[in-house]
Protein backbone atom coordinates (compact mmCIF):
# COMPACT_ATOMS: atom_id res chain seq x y z
CA UNK A 1 0.00 0.00 0.00
CA UNK A 2 1.29 3.52 -1.06
CA UNK A 3 1.27 5.69 2.34
CA UNK A 4 2.50 8.87 1.11
CA UNK A 5 3.70 10.54 -2.80
CA UNK A 6 5.81 13.63 -3.03
CA UNK A 7 6.91 16.33 -5.74
CA UNK A 8 10.11 18.24 -4.43
CA UNK A 9 11.52 20.87 -6.65
CA UNK A 10 14.91 21.34 -8.50
CA UNK A 11 15.82 23.76 -4.99
CA UNK A 12 14.73 20.59 -2.54
CA UNK A 13 11.38 22.90 -2.00
CA UNK A 14 8.25 20.67 -1.40
CA UNK A 15 5.90 21.31 -4.16
CA UNK A 16 3.45 18.83 -3.43
CA UNK A 17 3.23 15.94 -0.61
CA UNK A 18 0.31 13.96 0.02
CA UNK A 19 -0.07 10.97 2.84
CA UNK A 20 -2.49 8.16 2.25
CA UNK A 21 -2.82 6.86 5.85
CA UNK A 22 -5.53 6.99 8.54
CA UNK A 23 -3.24 6.66 11.19
CA UNK A 24 -1.60 10.49 12.03
CA UNK A 25 1.90 9.47 10.61
CA UNK A 26 2.11 12.24 8.55
CA UNK A 27 5.05 14.32 10.37
CA UNK A 28 6.73 11.09 10.04
CA UNK A 29 6.23 10.31 6.46
CA UNK A 30 7.18 14.04 5.71
CA UNK A 31 10.57 13.35 7.48
CA UNK A 32 11.05 9.78 5.68
CA UNK A 33 10.36 11.77 2.24
CA UNK A 34 12.99 14.38 3.63
CA UNK A 35 15.45 11.87 4.32
CA UNK A 36 15.68 10.50 1.11
CA UNK A 37 16.56 13.44 -0.42
CA UNK A 38 19.97 13.18 0.78
CA UNK A 39 19.75 9.66 -1.22
CA UNK A 40 18.93 11.26 -4.18
CA UNK A 41 21.66 13.79 -3.91
CA UNK A 42 23.70 11.18 -3.32
CA UNK A 43 23.31 9.22 -6.22
CA UNK A 44 23.02 11.99 -8.56
CA UNK A 45 26.49 13.23 -7.81
CA UNK A 46 28.26 10.18 -7.76
CA UNK A 47 30.43 10.44 -10.39
CA UNK A 48 30.74 6.26 -10.38
CA UNK A 49 27.50 5.74 -11.80
CA UNK A 50 26.10 7.84 -14.32
CA UNK A 51 22.23 7.57 -14.73
CA UNK A 52 20.67 7.08 -17.83
CA UNK A 53 17.43 6.44 -16.43
CA UNK A 54 14.66 8.91 -14.76
CA UNK A 55 13.90 6.00 -12.19
CA UNK A 56 16.07 6.06 -9.17
CA UNK A 57 15.18 2.85 -7.96
CA UNK A 58 15.07 1.73 -4.17
CA UNK A 59 16.32 4.45 -2.36
CA UNK A 60 16.67 3.24 0.97
CA UNK A 61 14.54 0.43 3.18
CA UNK A 62 13.62 1.25 6.62
CA UNK A 63 11.72 -0.60 9.19
CA UNK A 64 8.94 -0.36 7.49
CA UNK A 65 8.53 1.47 4.58
CA UNK A 66 10.45 1.54 1.17
CA UNK A 67 11.25 4.91 -0.38
CA UNK A 68 11.14 4.70 -4.64
CA UNK A 69 12.59 8.09 -6.39
CA UNK A 70 12.15 9.11 -9.81
CA UNK A 71 14.18 12.29 -11.05
CA UNK A 72 12.95 14.10 -13.94
CA UNK A 73 15.27 15.89 -16.89
CA UNK A 74 14.28 19.53 -14.98
CA UNK A 75 15.27 17.96 -11.56
CA UNK A 76 12.11 17.75 -9.90
CA UNK A 77 12.25 14.57 -7.59
CA UNK A 78 8.71 12.10 -7.22
CA UNK A 79 9.15 9.97 -4.00
CA UNK A 80 7.11 6.97 -2.95
CA UNK A 81 6.73 5.88 0.34
CA UNK A 82 4.99 2.46 0.37
CA UNK A 83 4.50 -0.46 3.09
CA UNK A 84 4.76 -3.14 0.80
CA UNK A 85 7.66 -5.84 1.50
CA UNK A 86 7.58 -7.13 -2.03
CA UNK A 87 7.26 -4.40 -4.21
CA UNK A 88 7.15 -5.56 -8.39
CA UNK A 89 9.47 -3.30 -10.18
CA UNK A 90 7.10 -3.00 -12.66
CA UNK A 91 4.98 -1.62 -10.57
CA UNK A 92 7.05 1.43 -9.46
CA UNK A 93 7.82 2.13 -12.64
CA UNK A 94 4.63 2.50 -14.17
CA UNK A 95 3.00 3.99 -11.42
CA UNK A 96 6.07 6.93 -11.85
CA UNK A 97 5.11 7.01 -15.56
CA UNK A 98 1.71 7.77 -14.50
CA UNK A 99 2.47 10.78 -11.83
CA UNK A 100 4.73 12.12 -14.09
CA UNK A 101 2.30 12.53 -16.73
CA UNK A 102 -0.26 13.94 -14.16
CA UNK A 103 2.44 16.30 -12.91
CA UNK A 104 3.32 17.91 -16.76
CA UNK A 105 -0.73 18.12 -17.14
CA UNK A 106 -0.55 19.90 -14.06
CA UNK A 107 2.51 22.25 -14.51
CA UNK A 108 0.87 22.93 -17.98
CA UNK A 109 -2.35 24.86 -16.55
CA UNK A 110 -1.29 28.46 -17.07
CA UNK A 111 -2.28 29.33 -13.49
CA UNK A 112 0.17 27.24 -11.97
CA UNK A 113 3.50 29.34 -11.04
CA UNK A 114 6.61 27.09 -11.59
CA UNK A 115 8.24 26.21 -8.49
CA UNK A 116 5.69 26.97 -6.54
CA UNK A 117 3.05 24.65 -4.90
CA UNK A 118 0.81 22.79 -6.72
CA UNK A 119 -2.35 23.32 -5.75
CA UNK A 120 -4.46 22.13 -8.15
CA UNK A 121 -7.53 19.96 -7.20
CA UNK A 122 -7.36 17.98 -10.49
CA UNK A 123 -4.11 16.80 -9.82
CA UNK A 124 -4.81 15.76 -6.00
CA UNK A 125 -7.84 13.69 -7.69
CA UNK A 126 -5.93 12.22 -10.54
CA UNK A 127 -2.72 11.22 -7.90
CA UNK A 128 -5.26 9.37 -5.53
CA UNK A 129 -6.85 8.11 -8.55
CA UNK A 130 -3.19 6.60 -9.78
CA UNK A 131 -2.25 5.42 -5.83
CA UNK A 132 -5.38 3.62 -5.99
CA UNK A 133 -5.00 2.07 -8.81
CA UNK A 134 -1.39 0.93 -8.26
CA UNK A 135 -0.26 -2.58 -7.88
CA UNK A 136 -3.55 -3.89 -9.58
CA UNK A 137 -2.39 -4.54 -12.79
CA UNK B 1 -9.07 29.12 -58.75
CA UNK B 2 -12.59 29.82 -57.68
CA UNK B 3 -13.88 27.84 -54.88
CA UNK B 4 -16.03 25.35 -56.19
CA UNK B 5 -19.62 24.63 -53.67
CA UNK B 6 -19.37 24.75 -49.91
CA UNK B 7 -17.13 21.76 -48.67
CA UNK B 8 -17.76 19.99 -45.25
CA UNK B 9 -15.97 21.01 -42.17
CA UNK B 10 -13.82 17.80 -42.06
CA UNK B 11 -12.51 18.62 -45.24
CA UNK B 12 -11.34 21.88 -44.85
CA UNK B 13 -9.61 21.04 -41.64
CA UNK B 14 -8.08 18.19 -42.99
CA UNK B 15 -6.67 20.48 -46.14
CA UNK B 16 -5.74 23.78 -43.86
CA UNK B 17 -2.24 24.20 -41.89
CA UNK B 18 -2.46 23.23 -38.59
CA UNK B 19 -0.38 23.89 -35.50
CA UNK B 20 0.53 21.68 -32.48
CA UNK B 21 -2.51 21.77 -30.21
CA UNK B 22 -0.37 21.71 -26.94
CA UNK B 23 1.45 24.68 -28.20
CA UNK B 24 -1.63 26.46 -29.19
CA UNK B 25 -3.40 25.46 -25.89
CA UNK B 26 -0.12 27.09 -23.87
CA UNK B 27 -0.18 29.99 -25.90
CA UNK B 28 -3.68 30.93 -25.06
CA UNK B 29 -2.76 30.49 -21.31
CA UNK B 30 0.04 32.30 -21.29
CA UNK B 31 -1.85 35.07 -23.53
CA UNK B 32 -4.46 35.08 -20.52
CA UNK B 33 -2.23 34.81 -17.79
CA UNK B 34 -0.56 37.50 -19.43
CA UNK B 35 -3.41 39.84 -19.43
CA UNK B 36 -4.25 38.92 -15.99
CA UNK B 37 -0.94 40.49 -14.91
CA UNK B 38 -1.03 43.31 -16.64
CA UNK B 39 -4.98 44.87 -16.04
CA UNK B 40 -4.73 43.22 -12.89
CA UNK B 41 -9.15 43.35 -13.05
CA UNK B 42 -10.65 40.35 -14.06
CA UNK B 43 -13.81 42.45 -15.56
CA UNK B 44 -10.87 44.22 -17.86
CA UNK B 45 -9.31 41.08 -18.55
CA UNK B 46 -12.81 39.72 -19.98
CA UNK B 47 -13.08 43.14 -21.97
CA UNK B 48 -9.85 43.06 -23.16
CA UNK B 49 -10.36 38.95 -24.61
CA UNK B 50 -13.56 40.12 -26.07
CA UNK B 51 -11.62 42.80 -28.13
CA UNK B 52 -8.85 40.34 -28.91
CA UNK B 53 -11.58 37.53 -30.21
CA UNK B 54 -13.13 41.08 -31.99
CA UNK B 55 -10.45 41.60 -34.04
CA UNK B 56 -9.39 38.62 -35.18
CA UNK B 57 -13.05 37.68 -36.02
CA UNK B 58 -13.08 40.54 -38.33
CA UNK B 59 -10.06 39.00 -40.24
CA UNK B 60 -11.07 35.46 -39.52
CA UNK B 61 -14.23 35.80 -41.64
CA UNK B 62 -12.34 36.50 -44.44
CA UNK B 63 -10.31 33.32 -44.48
CA UNK B 64 -13.65 31.28 -43.64
CA UNK B 65 -15.60 32.53 -46.48
CA UNK B 66 -12.23 31.91 -49.19
CA UNK B 67 -11.57 28.62 -48.06
CA UNK B 68 -14.96 26.90 -47.03
CA UNK B 69 -16.61 28.11 -50.37
CA UNK B 70 -20.09 28.65 -48.74
CA UNK B 71 -22.56 31.00 -50.24
CA UNK B 72 -24.60 33.17 -48.63
CA UNK B 73 -26.87 32.06 -45.87
CA UNK B 74 -30.44 32.67 -46.06
CA UNK B 75 -31.28 33.01 -42.75
CA UNK B 76 -29.56 33.32 -38.81
CA UNK B 77 -30.32 30.03 -38.64
CA UNK B 78 -28.31 28.73 -40.96
CA UNK B 79 -25.61 31.18 -39.95
CA UNK B 80 -25.52 29.77 -36.63
CA UNK B 81 -24.98 26.08 -38.07
CA UNK B 82 -22.61 27.28 -40.55
CA UNK B 83 -20.83 28.00 -37.47
CA UNK B 84 -21.37 25.31 -35.43
CA UNK B 85 -20.56 22.80 -37.94
CA UNK B 86 -18.13 24.46 -40.16
CA UNK B 87 -16.64 27.60 -38.31
CA UNK B 88 -15.64 25.84 -35.49
CA UNK B 89 -14.40 22.91 -37.60
CA UNK B 90 -12.29 24.52 -39.67
CA UNK B 91 -10.22 26.82 -37.22
CA UNK B 92 -10.69 24.93 -33.37
CA UNK B 93 -11.08 20.93 -34.98
CA UNK B 94 -14.29 20.43 -32.64
CA UNK B 95 -17.71 20.56 -33.81
CA UNK B 96 -20.48 22.27 -31.88
CA UNK B 97 -24.29 21.95 -31.64
CA UNK B 98 -27.35 24.73 -32.10
CA UNK B 99 -29.83 24.42 -29.44
CA UNK B 100 -32.33 26.18 -27.79
CA UNK B 101 -33.75 28.76 -30.63
CA UNK B 102 -36.24 31.53 -29.46
CA UNK B 103 -39.62 31.50 -31.07
CA UNK B 104 -38.77 34.27 -33.91
CA UNK B 105 -35.14 32.65 -34.55
CA UNK B 106 -32.79 35.48 -33.97
CA UNK B 107 -31.37 33.32 -30.50
CA UNK B 108 -29.73 30.66 -29.83
CA UNK B 109 -27.14 28.33 -27.86
CA UNK B 110 -23.93 27.12 -29.62
CA UNK B 111 -22.87 24.18 -27.42
CA UNK B 112 -19.45 23.77 -27.40
CA UNK B 113 -18.95 19.86 -25.75
CA UNK B 114 -14.84 20.17 -26.10
CA UNK B 115 -12.83 22.74 -26.03
CA UNK B 116 -9.17 22.68 -26.78
CA UNK B 117 -8.64 25.87 -25.46
CA UNK B 118 -9.29 24.71 -21.88
CA UNK B 119 -6.86 21.42 -21.62
CA UNK B 120 -4.62 21.39 -18.51
CA UNK B 121 -6.79 24.76 -17.26
CA UNK B 122 -8.29 25.08 -13.39
CA UNK B 123 -9.33 28.37 -12.41
CA UNK B 124 -7.43 29.46 -9.32
CA UNK B 125 -10.40 31.26 -6.59
CA UNK B 126 -9.21 34.45 -7.31
CA UNK B 127 -10.18 34.53 -10.89
CA UNK B 128 -13.65 32.72 -10.56
CA UNK B 129 -15.68 35.78 -12.56
CA UNK B 130 -13.03 35.44 -15.58
CA UNK B 131 -14.58 33.90 -18.49
CA UNK B 132 -11.43 31.88 -19.34
CA UNK B 133 -12.59 31.30 -23.64
CA UNK B 134 -13.84 35.16 -23.84
CA UNK B 135 -11.85 35.24 -26.89
CA UNK B 136 -14.36 32.88 -28.80
CA UNK B 137 -17.57 35.43 -28.37
CA UNK B 138 -15.14 37.86 -29.69
CA UNK B 139 -14.79 36.15 -32.69
CA UNK B 140 -17.84 35.34 -33.05
CA UNK B 141 -19.33 38.61 -32.88
CA UNK B 142 -16.74 40.50 -35.26
CA UNK B 143 -16.85 37.52 -38.15
CA UNK B 144 -21.00 38.17 -38.18
CA UNK B 145 -20.73 41.83 -38.15
CA UNK B 146 -18.30 41.60 -41.02
CA UNK B 147 -21.23 40.08 -42.63
CA UNK B 148 -23.70 42.62 -41.59
CA UNK B 149 -24.83 41.15 -39.08
CA UNK B 150 -24.90 42.88 -35.10
CA UNK B 151 -25.03 39.95 -32.55
CA UNK B 152 -24.66 40.02 -28.90
CA UNK B 153 -22.64 36.83 -27.78
CA UNK B 154 -22.64 36.26 -24.45
CA UNK B 155 -21.44 32.90 -22.36
CA UNK B 156 -24.25 30.80 -20.14
CA UNK B 157 -22.44 27.94 -19.50
CA UNK B 158 -18.57 27.28 -18.89
CA UNK B 159 -16.77 23.91 -17.48
CA UNK B 160 -14.50 25.94 -16.06
CA UNK B 161 -16.92 26.96 -13.36
CA UNK B 162 -18.10 23.90 -12.98
CA UNK B 163 -20.90 23.45 -15.41
CA UNK B 164 -21.04 20.08 -17.78
CA UNK B 165 -20.66 22.13 -21.64
CA UNK B 166 -19.33 25.46 -23.13
CA UNK B 167 -22.41 27.18 -24.14
CA UNK B 168 -22.53 30.62 -25.79
CA UNK B 169 -26.04 32.57 -26.47
CA UNK B 170 -25.76 34.21 -29.67
CA UNK B 171 -28.56 36.89 -30.11
CA UNK B 172 -29.03 38.70 -33.62
CA UNK B 173 -29.65 42.68 -32.53
CA UNK B 174 -29.95 43.57 -35.69
CA UNK B 175 -29.05 42.95 -39.53
CA UNK B 176 -27.83 46.45 -40.63
CA UNK B 177 -28.80 47.04 -44.38
CA UNK B 178 -25.81 46.53 -46.73
CA UNK B 179 -24.53 50.32 -46.82
CA UNK B 180 -22.86 52.23 -49.94
CA UNK B 181 -20.40 55.45 -48.70
CA UNK B 182 -21.35 56.88 -52.30
CA UNK B 183 -24.31 57.28 -53.99
CA UNK B 184 -23.54 56.78 -57.82
CA UNK B 185 -24.25 59.89 -58.99
CA UNK B 186 -21.90 61.46 -56.48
Amino acid sequence: MIVCVSVVGHQNNPLYIQSFTDADDALKLHHVVHCSLDVIEERVNNPKTTLNEAFLGLLYPTLNYKVYGYLTNTKVKFILVTTDLDVRDTDVRNFFRKFHAAYVDAVSNPFHVPGKKITSRTFAQTVSNIVGSYGLN
Amino acid sequence: MAPVGPRSGDAIFSSIDRVNAELFTLTYGAIVRQLLTDLEDVDEVNKQLDQMGYNIGIRLIDEFLAKSGVSRCVDFKETAEMIAKVGFKMFLGVTASVSSWDADGTCCSIILEDNPLVDFVELPDTCQGLYYCNVLSGVIRGALEMVSMKTEVTWTRDALRGDDAYELQVKLLKQVAEEYPYKDDE
